[in-house]
């Protein structure tokens, strides 16, 4: 199996070499024999396993011409991509941006299939719970952590791996039916107020949505490396903030002065949303849903107004949004899957695509005084520990059309394919809406040369370097910036371009508002 | 009128953005959708863009392009009914793109000369200028009210050669790292090569 895998690996990375040019940038290789021991301490450890399928392969019947990687149950277990591997050549003709957007499109789905595989090992789907549903990697405190389990009270040193669980839940704090800790929730406004504070969202039975953030080891080691959990540690820390990127391996190749690498997985941190699941009352939809039975931690004083406190809630996953730092991407990639019942869509002619009889986050049977589509709920936006709206308010959220006519087409056709792959499951349920990345290769270079000289970008004009679809909105994370309005309307990189850490004068994060969490050591 | 250069015409572009700020009127046109007639066209239209502007046609024009503004441009420009005769100009020649912006910019014809004006001021500006408003405003520059012109669209606000020229960004947007009005800005290469 492993020879095999192997055998493949150094069959895409000739192929590779050969067809990709100009923005190109695989770097498709077998991890290299001998390669170095990664030093002690090293923050983005060397990864056996990156994932380097591509979206296309060679034409067998047509030299020059390239086919589509048939999507078959092969990806459900061949891993978690390091980088991109991407092409600009494939499936169009002369459309370099639309086999591009493909390639990261399919990263994405494999990205989204890794990351929610179960933890033990298994393939996705093949869970215990309803619908082979699973505890998955990213919700194991092994791989990923809770931002609220990195930026702790007064500025204090995270632990890794240590399952932090606040006084108020010990009494709830049992095992799931498969014998998984729950998860732990920290309610921060951040956690149902949308970013900007732009209000909460409602589901179709009154409840909050809840947002929370999380992050994986070599995202969490640079920032505790470098002393980035409280504000004083980053008013210490002089340098730019550079997160690793993930990049694929490289083999040597001495003719072009290429040394030999292995792959390394880089930063990345996720953004999951939640609907409320009641046991009794949406038992005919938990099997629907990934689903994750949590303990709601209320702490109260500044972060909510009530608690401190501790709740018990099965939650249902409708929103999934990964930046992955790798090579080639300075800006990161951006990643976001959503539910298929959260809303409908907006058709090009603006009508509403009603498909469903039911929907998390719209009312499709609501002919009279129904709210106004995409509008915030009426204050105040506060939940106490019941999480339901007060009031009879509940969001009627569309998704607006902001993609170009191409990207959905290709987006809709390769949803169709990978989710035929997990028919049955759970995971069926879920839909890439598309992928952001930076579509100027020059810029990229450019970037990239200053971040490996330790240097700001203050010397670029658009740090961003042109991000492709220039708009993206999650419907469960950005409802309320939907749309196409310059600055106004959600970009993953023009947003996040504009995070900055703690330290006065404040400097840019590199594409992450986490470090914007860090607290004082003083109080 | 002989002897107009692309140089007195960026010198009236310039000028004429501090009066089309105040009169933008700012519309929420959707992408245009490319047509195979488009394709087309599209080569010839940046090529002579590019030597009305003096801009590299790939920056016109990225072979990867999210934004795609040079469709809504071209789009733009076909609405104005001298276009085809501008076109002929440049398919009668396609290898001598600054030849043809010259014939066009020098041009017998006033709706074609003006149209080339107004091509220009679309790429610097991101609005488009009727031409027979600039034919009427040649000799003696506007006063307020100014005469009524259009942002083509909201990418189109954004992406004005001018504000690169000027090393600056429109007002209310802008791409450069947070922190950048503390320093001094990019060179003007990183702006427009």
């Amino acid at each position: 199996m492993r020879q095999g895998r192997s055998l493949k690996l150094a069959l895409i990375n000739i192929l590779g070499l050969i067809a990709l040019a100009g923005w190109s940038m695989p770097l498709l290789a077998q991890a290299p024999r001998g390669s170095p021991p990664a030093p002690a301490g090293d923050i983005n450890p060397p990864v056996a396993n990156c994932n380097v399928t591509p979206d296309t392969i060679p034409d067998p019947a047509q030299p020059g011409k390239r086919i589509a990687k048939p999507i078959t149950g092969e990806l459900l277990a061949s891993g978690q991509p390091c980088q991109q591997v991407v092409n600009t050549q494939g499936l169009l003709d002369g459309n370099p941006l639309g086999n591009l957007q493909r390639g990261f499109d399919f990263y994405s789905w494999l990205t989204f299939i890794a990351m929610n595989s179960p933890s033990d090992g298994k393939t996705i789907g093949q869970g215990p719970r309803p619908g082979g549903d699973a505890f998955t990697k990213w919700e194991d405190l092994a791989n990923f952590r809770p931002l609220g389990d990195v930026m702790l009270a007064k500025g204090t040193k995270p632990t890794w791996g240590t399952r932090i669980v606040p006084a108020e839940c010990k009494s709830l704090d049992s095992k799931s039916s498969d014998g998984r800790n729950k998860i732990i929730f920290h309610l921060g406004e951040e956690a149902f107020n949308q970013p900007f504070k732009t209000g909460p969202l409602i589901d179709q039975d009154g409840n909050f949505a809840l947002f929370d953030i999380l992050m994986n080891r070599p995202m969490y080691d640079f920032i505790v490396e470098n002393g980035l959990y409280s504000k004083e540690g980053q008013q210490k820390f002089k340098s730019p903030i550079r997160f690793p990127p993930g990049n694929n391996p490289v083999s040597e190749d001495a003719t072009k002065g290429i040394k030999a690498e292995p792959g390394r997985m880089g930063a990345i941190m996720l953004k999951v949303s939640y609907r409320i699941l009641d046991p009794e009352k949406n038992k005919d939809l938990i099997d629907k849903f990934h689903t994750s039975d949590a303990l709601i931690y209320f702490p109260g004083g500044r972060a909510t107004k009530t608690g401190p406190a501790c709740v018990e809630k099965k939650l249902g996953l409708v929103g999934f949004h990964v930046g992955h730092k790798t090579r080639g991407a300075p800006q990161w990639v951006w990643t976001s899957f959503e539910h298929v019942s959260n809303v409908p869509d907006a058709a090009a002619d603006g009508s509403i695509e009603k498909k469903l009889d039911r929907y998390n986050f719209f009312n499709p049977k609501c002919t009279s005084n129904c709210p106004a589509v995409n509008d915030t709920p009426p204050q105040p936006w506060d939940p106490d520990t019941s999480l339901t709206f007060k009031g009879p308010y509940r969001s009627q959220v569309v998704r607006t059309r902001m993609l170009p006519g191409p990207v959905i087409d290709e987006v809709a056709k390769l949803n169709a394919a990978f989710q035929g792959l997990v028919k049955g499951t759970v995971w069926e349920n879920y839909m890439l809406l598309t992928t952001q990345w930076p579509s100027s290769f020059n810029c990229v270079q450019e970037v990239q040369k200053l971040e490996n000289a330790g240097k700001d970008l203050m010397t670029v004009v658009d740090p961003t370097c042109a991000p492709a679809p220039t708009y993206l909105a999650n419907t469960t994370l950005e409802t309320y910036s939907q749309g196409k309005i310059p600055l106004a309307s959600s970009s993953c990189m023009a947003c996040h371009g504009n995070a900055t850490t703690q330290h006065v004068p404040a400097t840019a994060s590199d594409f992450t508002f986490i470090l914007e969490k860090a607290q004082s050591t003083r109080r | 009128m002989t002897g107009f250069t692309r140089r007195k015409m960026l010198t009236g572009a310039a000028a004429t953005a501090v009066g089309a700020v105040g009169s933008a009127n700012l519309t929420t046109q959707t992408a245009a959708q490319t047509t195979a007639a488009d394709d087309a066209d599209r080569a010839l239209f940046i090529a002579l863009s590019a030597a009305l502007t003096g801009i590299p046609k790939e920056r016109l024009s990225p072979a990867v392009d999210p934004v795609q503004i040079n469709t809504e441009y071209l789009k733009q420009a076909k609405t104005d009914p001298a276009f085809d005769g501008l076109m002929q100009i440049i398919r009668a020649d396609p290898s001598n793109p600054d030849a043809a912006a010259g014939k066009v910019l020098n041009n017998s014809d006033p709706n074609i000369m003006y149209l080339g004006r107004s091509i220009i001021l679309m790429w610097y500006l991101g609005a488009w200028y009727e031409p027979k408003t600039l034919q009427k405003f040649n000799s003696s520059p506007p006063r307020p009210p100014y005469p009524a012109d259009k942002v083509i669209s909201p990418a189109a606000y954004t992406q004005g050669w001018t504000w690169r020229v000027a090393q600056a960004h429109p007002m209310g947007y802008s791409e450069l790292l947070f922190g950048y009005w503390s320093k001094e800005p990019p060179a003007l290469d990183a702006f427009i090569k």
